[in-house]
């Protein structure tokens, strides 16, 4: 009687045991312990599509080349005990909203055991066309800031060489329209001297103006200007520009070498040259930017001073490198200029306190070297700025660019064109070999 | 009353059999259970860290730039993020044990860090510029309790070798987990030592060829080769290639002297400026070498584009003289400071220094030294990313220390 009793509890310890074990079921242990196979694959997908491959081979037909290609990326990049799949949905809207999944291709090396795991990657058509619409300039600010572009058929320019001011001209516009409001090309002299006067050329608002000069080191003037202010080897003109600016709170671009160093019209000047063999200009020399200095910095004289210091302020760094605010501008931008530049007409950093000069640290496109600043813009305490490109010719137009936008900083809103159906999903499913 | 007895006692003996027997079930069971448990803590723990380091820069995040202390510890590129790795977070690691770390007779007591695929063509930091493991294990939060070791391979194989030196033809091989790759794009440059002058010169010769059905293709480089002399040129040759979104590189270097002691070393000399001691080897030997030197910077799609650096023509001299010359590299510029020099005309030799991890494809290993034999049961996490875009694959093998 007592056996039987036994057997009976002999039984409920194996029925203990058999139902102990069919709940406290272990996980295998390349569940518990293998690599993950999930973060493999999401890495895997993820460097595939680093430079762009995997986006464009997607969408591609099946029948494609690329797909080869990108079946023996797979296989080289994985470990050789690991097999895989590799599919593509398209993903498609109904008219209720909801989303479909259709399979487009699959690729894979083997068949798959009882452990696998996978990773997904929504990836959108490199054909999908992005749209930009930049701020403008001052829009922020409630301004309608124009941007003047010298373009004048009778001024000729200097360190340019290669280029006339008439074609940088139009490389500014197209660069930098979509980012002004109003944009306007000044193409003579005269138009200049009617913004000097501070006269609209076509209804704007000449205040807070930016004017960018692609003469180079020389800068147009005026005739009536020539006739009336040009002691000192026309300093004179350069103190009474440096009050205009001031004045009228613009920002003057010079975009390459010494700012000032020449005046120039082509017509006041037919039978000048400037030293150098280029007709229609005179040589200011280094008065004429410490003369615009003087005047920017609002020292009014009335009649203007006719004697100005002739000291030459710039120096030559050598290779200078773009700040890292430059970098990001550069990108944001979509403006890729070279990062090293080699500057010889560099600014000392003695002018900030000598003319109440600032340099905001977005404002710097080159990191200073010692006391120079290769490329900046520098704004006046009571009004007024300019930038200045201290760069050896040839002119980058686009380093003065990216200054232009550094300085105002307009946003760029991205918009998506042509979404719809464009994107994929793809799954990569990964499974070792051997082993449970 | 006898039968009774018998009985009891063969009930008895069969309950005490059988509750042994369920025991020592049960026992195996939870001990099971226990070790899978423990076991499945390290694994985590792997994933943790493979993830702390692929995917978080670190503290200060630009710490691969800088020489300043760390405070947090990762390698992932702050400016690209993803599964992207900085090239010069890699630099800072310190990867040799004590007895491969170099010291420069003429600065004793400063060691150098070997990050170096093959003597000299590699990366020579100061090791107080450089994270050791303890650190690394610190703050991973993991010291004592775990220990771990971080391997980061190129996921291709990119060899070359030389078919001939006159004219020059190369080799060159790309496999993948061991399949030789077919079609692969082949982006390359060869810097040739020039040897007309008193100084030599680099003249880059770059080119596009793609690899055939068993992954290898011939490079012929016709107009290079032995001089008047029978001397064979020397020169250093970088290859990049591409297949289908994953980039390897490779890269070889030919001197007619011997090709393990380079007469010129370039050492990293303040890692935060990018200041490079380009210096004699000191071999007792050599008593002067002419050099040229430039900085080439690795463009996105895999071009070099030349930057000029300062002392770049020089010489350099065993006991009086010169021994080193300071230059200064684009710290924030990924690249590769090339370096031809010559003793004589029949005794030139080219050398590479690549500017951030990756770009010469070396394979650091991260470990202190400290190898998991011994322990029970080591996990290991494998991931894809990417160095400066050439494609590594990153292995971290994981360990409790707690037995």
């Amino acid at each position: 009687m007592r056996t039987v009793e036994v057997i009976f509890v002999i039984v409920i310890l194996l029925g203990a045991f058999v139902i102990t074990t069919q709940f406290a079921v272990l996980p295998t242990p390349r569940q518990a312990f293998g690599t993950n196979l999930r973060e493999l694959s999401l890495s895997t997908l993820e460097t595939l599509d680093a430079k762009g491959v995997l986006s464009e081979t997607v969408f591609k037909e099946s029948s494609d080349p690329a797909w080869g290609n990108l079946q023996n990326a797979i296989s080289a990049s994985l470990p050789p005990n690991m097999v895989y799949n590799l599919s593509v949905y398209d993903l498609s809207t109904k008219s209720g909203g909801s989303v479909s999944y259709q399979l487009t291709n699959s690729i894979s090396d083997s068949g798959f055991g009882a452990d696998s795991d996978a990773a997904s990657l929504l990836i959108a058509s490199p054909n999908v066309t992005f749209a930009q619409d930049s701020q403008k300039v001052g829009e922020n600010m409630g301004q309608n800031i124009p941007l003047y572009i010298l373009n004048c058929d009778d001024a000729n320019g200097w360190w340019i060489t290669g280029y006339s001011p008439q074609t940088l001209a139009m490389d500014l516009y197209r660069l930098l329209s979509p980012y002004f409001s109003t944009t306007i090309l000044v193409n003579s002299t005269s138009q200049f001297g009617q913004i000097l006067d501070g006269n609209p050329l076509s209804g704007e608002n000449v205040n807070y103006g930016v004017i960018i000069n692609t003469c180079g080191e020389s800068i147009p003037i005026p005739s009536d200007y020539a006739a009336t202010y040009s002691a000192d080897s026309y300093a004179q003109y350069c103190y009474v520009f440096g009050q205009k600016v001031n004045q009228y709170n613009w920002t003057y671009v010079s975009i390459v070498g010494y700012p000032l160093y020449y005046v120039t019209n082509t017509v006041e000047f037919e039978n000048n040259d400037n030293t150098w063999g280029i007709h229609g200009m005179m040589r200011v020399g280094p008065s004429g930017f410490n003369a615009f200095l003087q005047g920017l910095d609002n020292e009014y004289q009335d009649p203007p001073p006719t004697d100005f210091n002739d000291n030459g302020i710039t120096g030559s760094p050598g290779v200078v490198q773009f700040t890292s605010y430059a970098y990001d501008s550069s990108n944001y931008y979509g403006i890729y200029p070279f990062p090293y530049q080699t500057s010889t007409r560099a600014l000392p950093e003695r002018i900030l306190d000598d003319y109440d000069l600032t340099i905001r640290s977005n404002d710097y496109v080159f990191n200073q070297v010692g006391q120079w600043i290769a490329g900046a813009t520098f704004t006046h305490s009571r009004g007024g700025a300019f930038t200045s490109i201290g760069l050896t010719r040839i002119p980058d137009i686009r380093i003065t660019g990216l200054a232009i936008l550094m300085h105002f900083n307009p946003t760029i809103y991205n918009s998506e064109f042509g979404a719809s159906g464009t994107s994929r999903l793809v799954t990569l499913q990964l499974s070792e070999l051997g082993g449970t | 009353m006898a039968g009774a007895t018998i009985d009891h006692m063969v009930s008895v003996t069969i309950l005490i059999a059988a509750m042994l027997i369920a025991m020592t079930t049960f026992n195996g069971l939870f001990a099971s259970a226990i070790n899978y448990d423990r076991n499945r803590q390290v694994a985590n723990k792997a994933v943790d860290i493979m993830n702390t380091i692929c995917l978080s820069p670190g503290n200060p995040v630009d710490w691969g730039e800088t020489n300043t202390p760390v405070l947090g510890f990762g390698l992932q590129d702050p400016e690209t993020g993803g599964y992207n790795l900085s090239p010069y977070s890699i630099m800072r690691l310190r990867t040799s044990i004590d007895s491969e770390l170099v010291e420069y007779p003429m600065m004793p007591g400063v060691f150098f860090n070997n990050l170096t695929g093959n003597f000299g063509n590699g990366i020579l930091a100061p090791i107080g510029d450089c994270i050791n493991y303890t650190d690394a294990a610190k703050l991973l939060g993991v010291d004592g309790s775990y220990g771990f070791s971080i391997d980061i391979k190129p996921t291709l194989d990119v060899t070359v070798s030389s078919i001939s030196q006159n004219p020059l033809k190369l080799d060159v091989s790309v496999k993948g987990s061991g399949i030789p790759l077919s079609g692969a794009t082949l982006d390359y440059c060869l810097f040739y030592t020039g040897n007309n002058g008193t100084f030599p010169m680099i003249v880059p010769y770059s080119g596009v060829a793609q690899t055939n059905a068993s992954g290898s293709v011939e490079l012929d480089f016709s107009v290079i080769k032995a001089d008047y002399n029978d001397n064979t040129p020397a020169y250093s040759i970088l290859i990049y290639a591409n297949l289908g979104g994953i980039t390897g590189v490779g890269y070889h270097t030919h001197r007619t002297t011997d090709m393990n002691k380079p007469y010129i070393i370039p050492l990293i000399y303040d890692y935060d400026e990018g200041e490079i001691l380009i210096a004699h080897n000191w071999d007792g030997e050599t008593p002067e070498v002419k050099y040229y030197a430039t900085f080439y910077i690795l463009t996105p799609d895999f071009k070099f584009q030349q930057l000029p650096i300062s002392n770049s023509t020089e010489h350099l001299n065993y006991g009086k003289g010169f021994p080193f010359w300071k230059t200064q590299l684009p710290a924030s510029e990924v690249g590769v400071l090339v370096i031809s020099y010559k003793k004589s005309a029949q005794e030139i030799g080219s050398i590479i220094m690549p500017w951030g991890g990756g770009v010469l494809g070396l394979h650091p290993s991260f470990s202190g030294g400290i190898a998991p034999s011994g322990y029970s049961f080591v996990a290991t996490e494998l991931r894809q990313v990417n160095i400066n875009g050439i494609s590594y694959q990153v292995k971290v093998s994981t360990w409790s220390l707690r037995g």
